[in-house]
């Protein structure tokens, strides 16, 4: 230790003096120890500047609280001296002499190696449901150009299956498909489906991207939609869009309103019979379609990746696999919306529902199944099918078992004091227990706990508000973009309160469920504001990089899905 | 003339209630009808491509669709038209969905009336004249509304993208209310790490400048090209010549209750880092009080200057984003809970105070003791419909589980209690963190204290255990109280300039929960934070982030487009009396002295038709609303 060194302690207002002797004892001649109240302040930090310049000190040492949040302003401070102070992140416990003195030992001044680089004006999106187009369109509008990646043979993700969305019930596909309509028609947005990103290398403001896009086997181009392939299709096997409730055939369009509005090929279950070939006005199918590598540059890189439903299964006290009367959320969501399978007419054994009991918290609050965390939206989801069934069947009962009743968004409190003025039961208790009772009714075992007894409901539908859970693959695509996972299994953001949007890696950003569940309004801002941040670096022409900002490529593949959905939970 | 009408069915939403093939049969009877079609969804590819391909083929000059409100997809629809050669303008849309499916129950009548509809549309569509949108160049620069920690992100976010940002603040300085925060949940990190820091930011921002202790008093124009003007009020201290010393305040003789003077600083971190007089307080501006002049004489820089006036700045903006937070409940508006009358019931922003305080002295205090029995009472002025807010302010039960948190580490034997109805721990570690607060040994209480009153000297809360069945006093030495979020008390004057109005809960209004979040009604205006609605940091900042995107747009763009739908002047019969004037909210009609006639600016002008309807000599109409256009409308409805 020759060097003359810089001791900065920052108490952030708290006052309080550190015994500065202990520390200069280990320091060589001319170094400084000092207390700072604000070392984030802009006077301490010209302050901080001046005494490095005028003393000469070759490298400072900054003991501050949440030093993680701190080091994009001293690195304004290295700009101004040439080098970066080592910053030690110390906590009300410690004790901050003798962490610092331990730290003196493999100190080392740490050289600003930040290169100015010109940023290429596009920018990749991977994940086209709501979120993901939001952002493109976004992007799209300001001028700059998008690749929109998107696994599944089309965009809209889960939002396109839903009916009503709540508080509003506007219907979803009169908000979504004009999002879906403006995303494949804008012409600053290139449009990947049945692709996924499989490589990524460099650095904010250049970033090298590979993608697998599987075969459709079908010209998307040439391909109208009209549907004549899908008629004569001889092989039929459940719809993943509409969760196993209807069929499809082998070559098929998941939607009605798909974009882009091609169809699309499943190998797995095609007969190789050829009559779609045979029928297609267009000649527009491909059997000899492969696999192709798209390669591209892009300057900022935005993941919106969703989410996948729980799995109830995990639940088996609840039934799920067992009993047909028990169903998810998102497959009473189709058994309700109109263009579903059943055009809307929920039938249960052939009758509508007339006892309807709604199991919350089902893979959410629940440690058993590894989901600590809240998933935010079942609340309100199970409150507005209340009101999407007695739309069809106007007098069944409702009764929501719950935890407690998280209201949170805007218009959320009014809706469900509504939905309860207008007679859904909320019981507060978690359900134990769902089986089949004589009759052949289910059975509902449940604690309601402001009464403190336990009860028996009877119902004929029992709907599971399944939680949101991390895409299976997240690690994989975390591990490829070199992004953290968090307990949660979510992609883990900069900072929780003021980076959300933001990844450990410079230039790669994210929005929406892919950092954790949201709701549509939460998820829409949260995408824009990611929007903003890829925009920022693009608009402005140049970002600083350092060698910490480079992607480091993983090797082992990440294709994990073919084209086709296979999370299907029904 | 070739008029196309295509039949909408909105998967089940119009076809259950009208036939939809019988209105397009009907329609291909009308004059100048030479296609009707009908499909599931018209908004959809297909459904597009079906009208384009009839565009082209068929040459149609005039477009009706019968389906939904305009309101969502005039616009699609007008692009569909475009992209074969067709002008947008003449395309019109009838809405047999709002006004019709969903209002009538018997599939007859509401065919008939989407027929009646549909010709109406039809013999206005032979009458529309094509209109060409009109464009304008954008400002390249943003303002920011409000200093806190919302407006601060927004500022930086707009400024690193390049573009000339200016943050305005009412308060001396920068900050908002994170600036008396203790600690964050749920990393517990300090507010003032991660406010700080950011103010350093801004302030030193070649592309901000902050204007402080200033506000918005008129708005003109339009996006991207708003002119503002701006009161900067006196702060009787010169900022340039202020180094901040502090001598002043030292020998002021005013102390407020919380130890402030009248000349001072709001905190050590100020943005600017400048005191400031206040005239409320200072002497010298109080009648009768004589010309005390101690800082002024205190001084060494010379920076006091009790001639300071008010002065007014004009700017001009590309885009606005307001981001000016929110007021903290009042108390005292639920006086069963005796806000009013014991210094030891306080408010959760009060408790936050104490709690900063506590950190450097290492204890909390109340009235000089250290309280044993605290109980926490969630939804004050929340859920709740006596006061008028019926929302839940989103942030309080996390508020609370953090101070509750930090009371047991300060005070390992304590007794606290959170009086709760739900708990909403739903954001990212929220739960961990309430279950954390649970395992230290904070009671949750299930259900919401009726009323708090003093026995022998002590509190002793009222309140139902909703879990137990079972009404119980408890006795507490303070009870903090979780006061919620309510709009800003002059939401609606702000709103009124910017013309953002306000949603039933007062905050202001989105243009749609999931369309636009963070758009206005206003073009070029959009919102962040908790002037939208309560929400935490996290949520304030996506949605500060979201709303500089939607800046970003027009200020990257640098051009704006405008919709020629104006109202328009026939000189021929105006008299020129300047009723249109006095009318317009937007300032469009001017006095043209020389031909003695009123004209329309029609880039200000929304078409809203007030002129319209207020000229005695029926000399303005409006573009794609004419007087003849509605009149045929009419005349098809009622024949």
């Amino acid at each position: 230790m020759d060097k003359k060194t810089g001791v900065y302690i920052c108490h952030c207002g708290l006052g309080g003096s550190t015994e500065t002797e202990e520390i200069l004892k280990k320091l060589p001649k001319g170094s400084i120890v000092k207390d700072s109240q604000y070392l984030c302040d802009i006077t301490e930090q010209e302050l901080l500047i001046k005494d490095i310049n005028e003393k000469d000190l070759e490298q400072v040492v900054v003991a501050c609280f949440a030093s993680d949040v701190h080091r994009s302003i001293f690195k304004k401070v290295g700009d101004e001296v040439g080098f970066l102070p080592n910053l030690i992140k110390i906590e009300e416990s410690d004790d901050v002499v003798e962490k610092i003195i331990a730290a003196l030992d493999d100190l080392k001044p740490i050289k600003p190696e930040e290169t100015e680089v010109d940023v290429n004006p596009s920018v990749l999106v991977i994940g086209a449901g709501i979120v993901g187009e939001q952002a493109s369109l976004d992007i799209g509008d300001a001028g700059y150009k998008v690749y929109l990646v998107e696994r599944r043979p089309n965009i809209g993700g889960h939002m396109a299956q839903l009916d009503k969305t709540f508080p509003t019930l506007d219907c979803a596909s009169c908000i979504g498909t004009p999002k879906m309509v403006a995303t494949g028609q804008h012409p600053n947005i290139e449009l990947l489906t049945c692709s996924e990103v499989i490589e990524v290398s460099g650095h904010a403001g250049e970033f090298k991207v590979k993608v697998l896009r599987h075969p459709r086997y079908v010209d998307e181009n040439e391909c109208t939609g009209c549907g004549i392939c899908v008629d004569n299709c001889p092989a039929v096997v459940a719809s993943e869009f509409n969760l196993g409730v209807g069929p499809r055939k082998a070559i098929y369009i998941p939607f009605a309103q798909a974009i882009p509005l091609a169809a699309i090929r499943d190998p797995e279950h095609c007969l190789s019979c050829r009559m779609c070939e045979y029928v297609c006005d267009k000649k527009a199918i491909r059997f000899d379609q492969e696999e192709e590598i798209i390669e591209f540059e892009v300057g900022s890189i935005l993941v919106t990746t969703g989410f996948e439903l729980f799995n109830c299964d995990l639940r088996p006290e609840l039934g799920y696999d067992k009993y047909d009367r028990v169903i998810n959320a998102l497959e009473l969501e189709r058994l309700c919306a109109p263009t579903g399978p059943t055009a809307g007419e929920i039938l249960i054994h052939g009758k509508p529902p007339k006892n309807i009991v709604f199991v919350q918290c089902v893979g959410s609050r629940d440690k058993n199944v590894g989901n600590e965390y809240c998933s935010r939206v079942c609340c309100m989801y199970a409150t507005k099918q209340c009101n999407l069934v007695r739309e069809k069947v106007p007098d069944a009962k409702f009764t929501i078992c719950y935890t407690d009743i998280r209201a949170f968004g805007k218009g959320h409190e009014e809706f469900y004091n509504r939905m309860q003025d207008e007679g859904v039961i909320y019981l507060r208790g978690i359900v134990s227990e769902v089986y089949r009772g004589e009759n052949g009714m289910m059975k509902v075992r449940v604690e309601n706990t402001l009464m403190v007894e336990p009860v028996e409901l009877e119902a004929d539908l029992v709907v599971l508000s399944a939680g949101l859970v991390a895409p299976a693959d997240t690690p994989q695509l975390a591990n490829m973009l070199n992004l953290d996972v968090g307990d949660d299994k979510f992609l883990a953001e900069a900072h929780v309160n003021i980076r959300p949007m933001e990844t450990r890696v410079k230039g790669i950003y994210m929005a929406g469920c892919a950092q954790g569940p949201k709701d549509i309004s939460d998820s829409v801002a949260q995408t824009s504001g990611a929007a903003a941040k890829a925009t920022i670096p693009i608009s402005f022409g140049k970002v600083k990089i350092g060698p910490e900002d480079e992607v480091k490529v993983v090797k082992e593949t990440t294709a994990t899905a073919a084209p086709i959905e296979k999370e299907v939970t029904g | 003339m070739k008029i196309g009408v295509y039949v909408c069915h909105c998967g089940i939403n119009i076809a259950a209630n009208v036939d939809v093939k019988a209105v397009a049969e009907y329609a291909k009877t009308l004059p100048n009808v030479v296609v009707a079609k009908d499909y599931v969804f018209m908004c959809s590819d297909p459904g597009q491509d079906l009208i384009k391909e009839d565009v082209e083929e068929l040459g149609l000059d005039r477009v009706v669709v019968a389906s939904c409100s305009p309101r969502m997809h005039e616009p699609t629809f007008r692009k569909a038209v475009q992209t074969k050669g067709m002008n947008a303008f003449l395309f019109e849309q009838a809405n047999i969905r709002e006004h019709c499916s969903w209002v009538h129950e018997d599939r007859e009548s509401g065919t008939e009336k989407a027929k009646a509809l549909v010709s109406a549309a039809v013999a206005k569509a032979a009458l529309l004249k094509p209109l060409e949108v009109m464009e304008a160049d954008v400002e390249p620069s943003a303002l920011v509304v409000g200093g806190g920690i919302a407006g601060i992100h927004a500022a930086i976010d707009s400024a690193n993208a390049g573009y000339k940002t200016y943050l305005l603040e009412r308060d001396p300085s920068l900050g908002g209310h994170v600036a008396e925060m203790c600690k964050i949940f749920p990393n517990m990190d300090r507010a003032a790490c991660l406010l700080i820091p950011k103010m350093t930011e801004v302030a030193t921002h070649p592309n901000i400048s902050v204007l402080t202790y200033s506000e918005l008093i008129d708005v003109g124009g339009f996006i991207g090209n708003f002119d503002l003007k701006i009161k900067k009020k006196p702060r009787y201290v010169d900022p340039e010549k202020c180094t901040a010393c502090g001598e002043c305040a030292k020998v002021c003789p005013v102390k407020t209750d919380d130890g402030k003077a009248a000349i001072d600083m709001p905190y050590p971190f100020a943005v600017p880092r400048t005191y400031t007089i206040n005239p409320e307080l200072c002497l010298r501006f109080q009648e009768g009080e004589g010309d005390c002049s101690k800082c002024k004489d205190a001084c060494p820089e010379g920076a006091v200057d009790f001639e300071q006036t008010e002065e007014e700045q004009e700017l001009k903006i590309g885009a606005i984003v307001v981001a000016t937070g929110y007021d903290e409940f009042d108390a005292s508006l639920k006086p069963e809970l005796r806000y009013d009358l014991y210094d030891n019931v306080i408010t959760g922003v009060e408790f936050e105070k104490k709690l900063l305080e506590a950190e450097k002295t290492g204890k909390i205090e109340i009235n000089g003791k250290e309280p044993k029995d605290v109980i926490f009472v969630q939804c004050v002025g929340s859920r709740d419909k006596n006061v008028g807010n019926e929302y839940c302010s989103r942030v309080c039960c996390m508020y609370t589980a953090k101070q509750a948190t930090m009371v047991k580490d300060l005070i390992p034997d304590s007794n606290v209690t959170v009086c709760y109805i739900d708990v909403r721990a739903y954001g990212r570690g929220y739960e961990q963190f309430y279950e954390n607060a649970q395992k230290k040994g904070v009671r949750y209480w299930r259900g919401n204290p009726a009323e708090v009153y003093k026995d022998d000297g002590k509190l002793v809360v009222r309140a139902e255990n909703t879990l137990l069945g079972d009404p119980k006093e408890i006795s507490a030495d303070l009870v903090v109280l979780a006061t919620g979020m309510t709009s800003k008390s002059d939401a609606r004057e702000l709103g009124n300039l910017l013309k953002v109005p306000q949603s039933g809960d007062r905050f202001f209004l989105e243009a749609h929960p999931k369309l636009g979040p963070v758009n206005t009604a206003s073009d070029g205006v959009y919102i962040a934070g908790t002037c939208q609605g309560p929400k935490d940091i996290a949520d304030t900042l996506a949605q500060a982030s979201g709303a500089v995107m939607k800046a970003l747009i027009p200020l990257c763009q640098g051009k704006v487009f405008i919709e020629p739908i104006t109202s328009v002047v026939d000189e021929e019969i105006c008299s020129g009396c300047h009723m249109c004037e006095k009318i317009c909210v937007y300032d469009a009609p001017t006095f043209d002295e020389e031909k003695g006639v009123m004209t329309i600016n029609s880039i200000v002008c929304k078409g809203c038709g007030s002129c319209g309807a207020t000229c005695p000599s029926g000399a303005i109409s409006m573009n794609h609303f004419r007087d003849q256009q509605l009149f045929a409308q009419i005349n098809m409805l009622s024949s």
